[in-house]
């Protein structure tokens, strides 16, 4: 069967990729399969469960419901930006000492709706946290810790100056 | 799901239930019917394209004639499957007799599975959609006289 | 699932995606923000043969005022809405109903003019369209057309549009300084799709309700109108037997299907209780001249 193909640049995490992809091939799939980006995680496929959660232009958007050719021309980030292994971010560091994550399929997205969030209200509510996660399904934690480590990380950002 | 209506058939209820009898005509005025062979006595294998907008499929499957009351009572069975999923649906019309017309009582239950249950809360909106337009057609039918 | 095999075509003017659309008609389906097609896509429950992606057409990236009408063209996201100080003034109830749009993740992608033109019978920006009155302009290769919005709805999912007709703009009226506005919904999930959503617009005059305008979501195959119900309001110069009759006639008239989430009966119970709530609060902001600021 005929597949069209076309031939992009992307620009992921600041760097740039020249890719040769199916048009009908999500960016969550051109990150996984094609950057192996793997960070960014595939869960529902209709925008609902989060998990796929990246940055385009700095604004959160769900990576499953973005053709791949589409983030041509744009900045793309995903979590692997946030921070290492060796040097979490804030945010990461705040999800690590609140315990607020259990398998972590759920979290990248988590993370990318949450640092992009607290950019915009560094000294949210506990409501508004609650609302700003409401595009995030977890299966494991119940949110509790979740909502607790997103309070933490305003803290540690705030304290940082940052 | 559930779903019901009424609609008026204008013209007397033997004629509407020779409409109704008649296989082809039926075909004819259903929605997205492309094919429809009988497989049996009151049993047909159809495929159907069918959908609103762009959400679009084709179905198929078998139909089946569960009852005949004349000139009263009707009732099918249906079920279809396609890529995105399977339609199990069974429907009954009752006739009723107003002299130079006739009234329609049809009900129906209506299953789907795979990924067309993402869209059941509008299946009801969609069925009634496309039974108003199954029976617009009859009514066109009778009116030609072409029954 | 992955979406299926389709042609696509990345237009950089509206002249070339109408071209597009008249030669391929209905098999040619416009890719806007994607919020919508996409899952329909991945899921293959759509099926185009040609995807037309707008986004490269900076022509219908425009927010303006022009006469008394606030024009959002294609391409404007629906964060747009809740950003811009000016839509607030303008026409308040977008600004309401906007925060019960999806998620963030989804208004930053997701279009005004897509959302109206996918036309789902419980999504909010349907019913603001009804409420006050907004216009829909659909373009071809042949003309331009101004459609109403209570034309605009035809059905679940399905508009007036024809096959080869693109949603170029939508025109909502900016609302005067005497209307008050507010929207409400319940849903399982702040974010998901309504149970029930009433849009709610009174303007006061000598201390009483002059006129109203009350639009519902998730109440029919299309959104709602209910002008007994808006009647019923400016009938009775006392504010809660007012509310009171249009909650009764929301109740009576609404034929909501009932589904796994929410049954027929509670969504009208929740069509009577929003109608309360909605008028009480839109009443509130139109006597103390806010619009629809947040109380």
């Amino acid at each position: 069967m005929r597949e069209p193909l076309r031939t992009v640049q992307l620009e992921v995490n600041g760097a740039a990729y020249t890719v040769t992809v199916p048009v009908r091939k999500t960016l969550a799939d051109v990150l996984r399969e094609d950057l192996q980006l793997t960070g960014t995680h595939v869960g529902c496929e209709q925008g609902v469960c989060g998990a796929c959660t990246v940055w385009l232009d700095g604004e959160p958007v769900r990576s499953c419901l973005l053709l791949a050719i589409q983030a041509a021309g744009h900045r793309v980030t995903t979590v692997e930006a946030l921070g290492t292994v060796d040097r979490l971010h804030p945010v990461q560091e705040a999800f690590w000492e609140n315990h607020g994550l259990q398998c972590g399929f759920c979290t990248p997205g988590i993370l990318m709706t949450v640092v992009a969030f607290l950019r915009e209200h560094p000294a949210p509510s506990r409501q508004q946290i609650r609302e700003a996660l409401a595009g995030h399904l977890c299966r494991c934690t119940g949110y509790q810790n979740i909502v607790r480590a997103v309070e933490d990380a305003a803290r540690r950002l705030q304290a940082r100056g940052t | 799901m559930k779903i019901e209506g009424t609609e008026t058939l204008h013209a007397p209820r033997d004629r509407v239930w020779a409409l109704l009898d008649d296989p082809q005509a039926l075909a004819s005025c259903t929605p997205g019917m492309q094919e429809l062979r009988p497989t049996g006595p009151d049993e047909f294998e159809a495929v159907l394209s069918i959908g609103i907008a762009a959400v679009r499929g084709t179905y198929k499957g078998k139909l089946r004639i569960t009852e005949r009351t004349p000139p009263e009572r009707y009732a099918v069975q249906v079920e279809g499957s396609s890529g995105a999923g399977f339609v199990r649906a069974v429907g009954v019309l009752e006739l009723e007799d107003q002299g130079a017309q006739t009234g329609v009582r049809w009900s129906g239950e209506v299953q789907v599975g795979g990924a067309l249950t993402l869209g059941s809360r509008m299946i009801p909106g969609i069925a009634r959609m496309l039974a108003g337009q199954f029976f617009q057609c009859l009514d066109r039918k009778l009116q030609e006289g072409s029954a | 699932m992955k979406p299926p095999v389709f042609d696509y075509q990345d237009p950089a003017s509206v002249e070339e995606a109408l071209e597009l659309l008249a030669r391929h008609g209905a098999a040619a389906k416009v890719l806007a923000g994607g919020q919508s097609l996409m899952p329909l896509l991945n899921l293959r429950l759509a099926r185009p043969e040609v995807v037309v992606d707008i986004n490269r057409i900076d022509a219908l990236d425009y927010l303006t005022e022009e006469s008394g009408w606030l024009r959002v063209g294609a391409r404007v996201r629906q964060r747009r809405l809740e950003r811009e100080a000016d839509v607030r003034r303008m026409v308040p109830l977008l600004a309401e109903a906007v925060r019960f749009v999806g998620h963030p993740q989804i208004r930053n992608r997701g279009t005004v003019c897509g959302s109206l033109a996918h036309a789902d019978p419980a999504a909010e920006l349907p019913a603001v369209a009804v409420a006050v009155g907004a216009r829909l302009v659909a373009r071809s290769r042949s003309g331009v057309r101004e459609i109403p919005a209570e034309e605009f709805f035809t059905g679940p999912l399905t508009t007036a549009l024809r096959p080869d007709e693109l949603l170029a703009e939508a025109r909502f009226p900016c609302t005067g300084p005497d209307w008050g506005w507010a929207f409400l919904e319940v849903s399982n999930r702040h974010g998901d799709y309504a149970l029930c959503a009433v849009a709610a617009g009174v303007r006061a005059g000598d201390g009483r309700i002059q006129d109203a305008r009350l639009a519902y979501a998730g109440a029919g195959p299309v959104p709602v109108r209910l002008r007994e119900a808006e009647a019923a309001l400016v009938e009775h110069s006392d504010l809660e037997e007012g509310i009171r009759a249009a909650s009764a006639e929301a109740r009576r008239v609404l034929q909501p299907d009932g589904d796994l989430h929410a049954s027929s009966e509670f969504r009208r119970h929740l069509a009577a209780v929003l109608t309360a709530r909605t008028v009480r609060l839109a009443w509130t902001r139109a006597r103390t001249r806010s619009g629809g600021a947040h109380a």
